[in-house]
């Protein structure tokens, strides 16, 4: 069985690396929004955590995955809420917040599975769903169409998310309240309320990444089970410029390498594997050195809004 | 005022779920409000990972729970601090158990070895051990199980078993035990077929079970039929070895078949109960530390378990060698290399 086929290796390097992309690209998008709107939040692999154990937990409990993304959906839209409360409307630093809502949701997430679950234990997870027709096409089929529910959600995702940022006036909104806040709250935006909603959407998908990889990939819950994919999808932001076809990009090109150096090992290519597990991270930092000049980032990141006040 | 307010209550709260999974004395321990008499020996136990991690940490946690059934609950307490990855941190643990007067104290992890020599030389009536480790003080013992015996034995295992002739390593960070245990394998698999191929990859972590079973599902594309690996992150990989048809899984530190039993073809155990309680008579007799304690087949501290439910799946001839093999590791005939510094 030595022979595979070199193609047949090539869909796998392309199929896991669409798979790993998942949980970057979904909690990387709803971090857009939220920097966007000028906050920035580092608690996201907190929020991770959180989703994580929920989406794992509801599933256990209830015998339903699909039940298990809508649980970790709300408690995303709470920890969302909760650092919109601290950093929105008590004007808290927002990356001393986000570190603490990072700590958070790693104590009360591992408190909670010690609670109530107690040992490692596995779920039935999402099953692959094979598109219809397309899984059939030679190729494209396998790497593109035979994934779970939550991969496909996560690439059409980028469009949409694309089409709500720029061409609703929602997006303009955001987009407002997150370069020139001042001006938009004279027009009448609520500054404050805008932040408040990316905040939830953005603590919902990062519920919905981390619940991806307790029930769409690991199918099961260990302490610490992000391994600080989180702060990955924060850097993937920043390489993206705050806009879904970049973040989708990076999001790519880091699984890729990854996917590309797990193969690279397997098969017992003969490079270092100290290199070999960098690669990832290397190749992404290379990209973003080489590819772009001037940085652009939403003006207002980072500084609460207070009326009245420059800043 | 009131951001500051917050995030004194924010920090609060989170200190508060961290030390909600942090130390905690097990309930085992019999409640004894004062019980003057019995001579009572007092064991804490500092772990890197989890106490339910189904690997190291939760190896050392049942055998000390044997020992406490077999010499009796209100002879042996025990306390555990889990979730100590962060020298430091432990550090703080180890000399807070010191100063509680506690007997014995058990840094269960390699990186605990230079935090130790800063923490027993102020503890001189203290036992303390720590492994995988060679380097002991008078009062520190070393712990250090050979597991590349087991992992040979489980080698030679796969490779007379294995159908697609490819036998996949999931490691976790290529350094100590776990190179250890991979080279055992490795030898183990060309001993018992030579023309079965060793893949091993690493996932560049101990804790990632997302990323451990990724590596598992492109070692099983890429042709593996039968896998294994070390660290706590290990039981990634086994969930994605269980869900796939065929594929099995070999386990070291301690069996792992509680959640796959279909799939987890035997393992490599460590019988923790056996060193704790050397530690424990040594102690008794005066020695506190100073010793390097081997684990090994030849003893019994290492053992080889192989899942009733899944005899039918390994050759009589496979498991006949290696049963041979074991025995001979026993006699001191066979001896299995360790890696090349």
């Amino acid at each position: 069985m030595e022979g595979v086929v070199n193609s047949d290796i090539i869909i796998i390097i392309l199929a896991t690396g669409i798979r790993l992309a998942t949980p970057y690209l979904l909690a990387a998008l709803g971090e857009m929004f939220v920097q966007r709107s000028g906050v920035y939040n580092l608690g996201v692999e907190g929020i991770m955590m959180m989703g994580a154990f929920a989406g794992f937990y509801a599933t256990l409990q209830l015998g339903s995955p699909l039940l298990g993304i809508v649980i970790s959906l709300v408690i995303g839209a709470l920890m969302g809420l909760l650092m919109a409360l601290v950093s929105v409307t008590f004007k808290a630093e927002q990356g001393i917040s986000g570190i603490g809502l990072y700590m958070f949701g790693w104590g009360l997430s591992g408190l909670l599975f010690r609670l109530y679950v107690g040992g490692i234990t596995s779920v039935e997870g999402l099953k692959a769903i094979k598109i219809p027709f397309l899984s059939n096409i030679p190729f494209f089929g396998p790497v593109l169409f035979d994934h779970n529910g939550l991969v496909y959600t996560a690439f059409l995702l980028v469009p949409l998310t694309g089409f709500i940022l720029f061409k609703t006036s929602w997006g303009l909104n955001v987009r407002a309240v997150g370069n020139k806040p001042e001006a938009a709250d004279t027009l009448g935006v609520s500054v404050v309320r805008i932040r408040y909603q990316c905040l939830i959407v953005g603590g919902m998908l990062a519920a919905l990444a981390g619940a991806f990889l307790t029930i769409g990939q690991a199918n099961m819950y260990a302490d610490n089970i992000t391994a600080g994919r989180g702060f990955i999808a924060i850097a993937l932001v920043y390489f993206g410029r705050w806009s879904p076809w970049g973040i989708l990009l990076g999001s790519l090109l880091f699984s890729l390498a990854d996917s590309f150096q797990s193969m690279v090992q397997v098969l017992g290519i003969n490079f270092p594997y100290e290199l070999a597990v960098i690669l990832p991270y290397m190749v992404t930092i290379i990209a973003l050195a080489i590819s772009y000049g001037r940085v652009w980032a939403p003006a207002a990141l980072g500084k609460p809004f207070q009326r009245g006040t420059r800043g | 005022m009131k951001k500051r307010i917050l995030a004194l209550l924010l920090a609060a709260l989170t200190l508060l779920t961290l030390s909600g999974c942090g130390t905690k004395p097990t309930a085992q321990s019999a409640p004894a409000p004062e019980a003057p008499k019995v001579e009572k020996i007092r064991i804490a136990l500092v772990l890197p990972a989890t106490v339910d991690d189904l690997a190291w940490g939760q190896s050392m946690v049942e055998g000390l729970k044997a020992v406490q059934k077999t010499m009796g609950a209100d002879k042996v307490e025990v306390a555990i601090s889990e979730k100590l990855g962060n020298a430091v941190d432990a550090g703080s643990a180890i000399r807070q158990y010191a100063t509680q007067g506690y007997d014995i104290i058990l840094a269960h992890g390699s990186q605990y070895q230079s935090v130790l020599t800063e923490i027993t030389k102020d503890f001189p009536k203290t036992t303390f051990a720590y492994g995988t480790g060679f380097a002991t003080q008078p009062n520190v013992f070393a712990y250090d199980p050979q597991a590349q015996e087991g992992g040979y034995l489980l080698g030679m295992l796969a490779a007379m078993t294995t159908k697609s002739g490819i036998v996949g390593i999931v490691g976790p960070v290529e350094s100590g035990d776990a190179v250890k245990y991979n080279y055992g394998v490795q030898q183990g698999v060309l001993k018992g077929k030579a023309d079965v191929k060793t893949r091993t990859a690493y996932t560049g972590s101990f804790n990632d079970i997302v990323g451990a079973g990724n590596l598992a599902k492109t070692q099983m594309s890429a042709g593996a039929d039968i896998l294994t690996g070390s660290s706590q992150q290990a039981v990634g990989a086994l969930r994605a070895v269980a869900e796939t048809k065929d594929k099995y899984w070999l386990s070291t530190d301690m069996d792992q078949s509680s959640i796959a039993p279909d799939h987890v073809l035997a393992a490599q155990v460590y019988n923790w109960e056996k060193v704790v309680t050397k530690i424990i008579e040594l102690r008794k007799k005066g020695t506190l530390g100073g010793q390097v304690l081997t684990l090994g087949f030849a003893d019994g501290t290492i053992d080889l378990k192989y899942n009733a439910k899944l005899a039918d799946k390994i050759p009589a001839a496979a498991k006949a060698a290696v049963e041979q093999a074991k025995q001979d590791i026993i006699s001191g005939k066979l001896k299995v290399e360790l890696p090349k510094k």
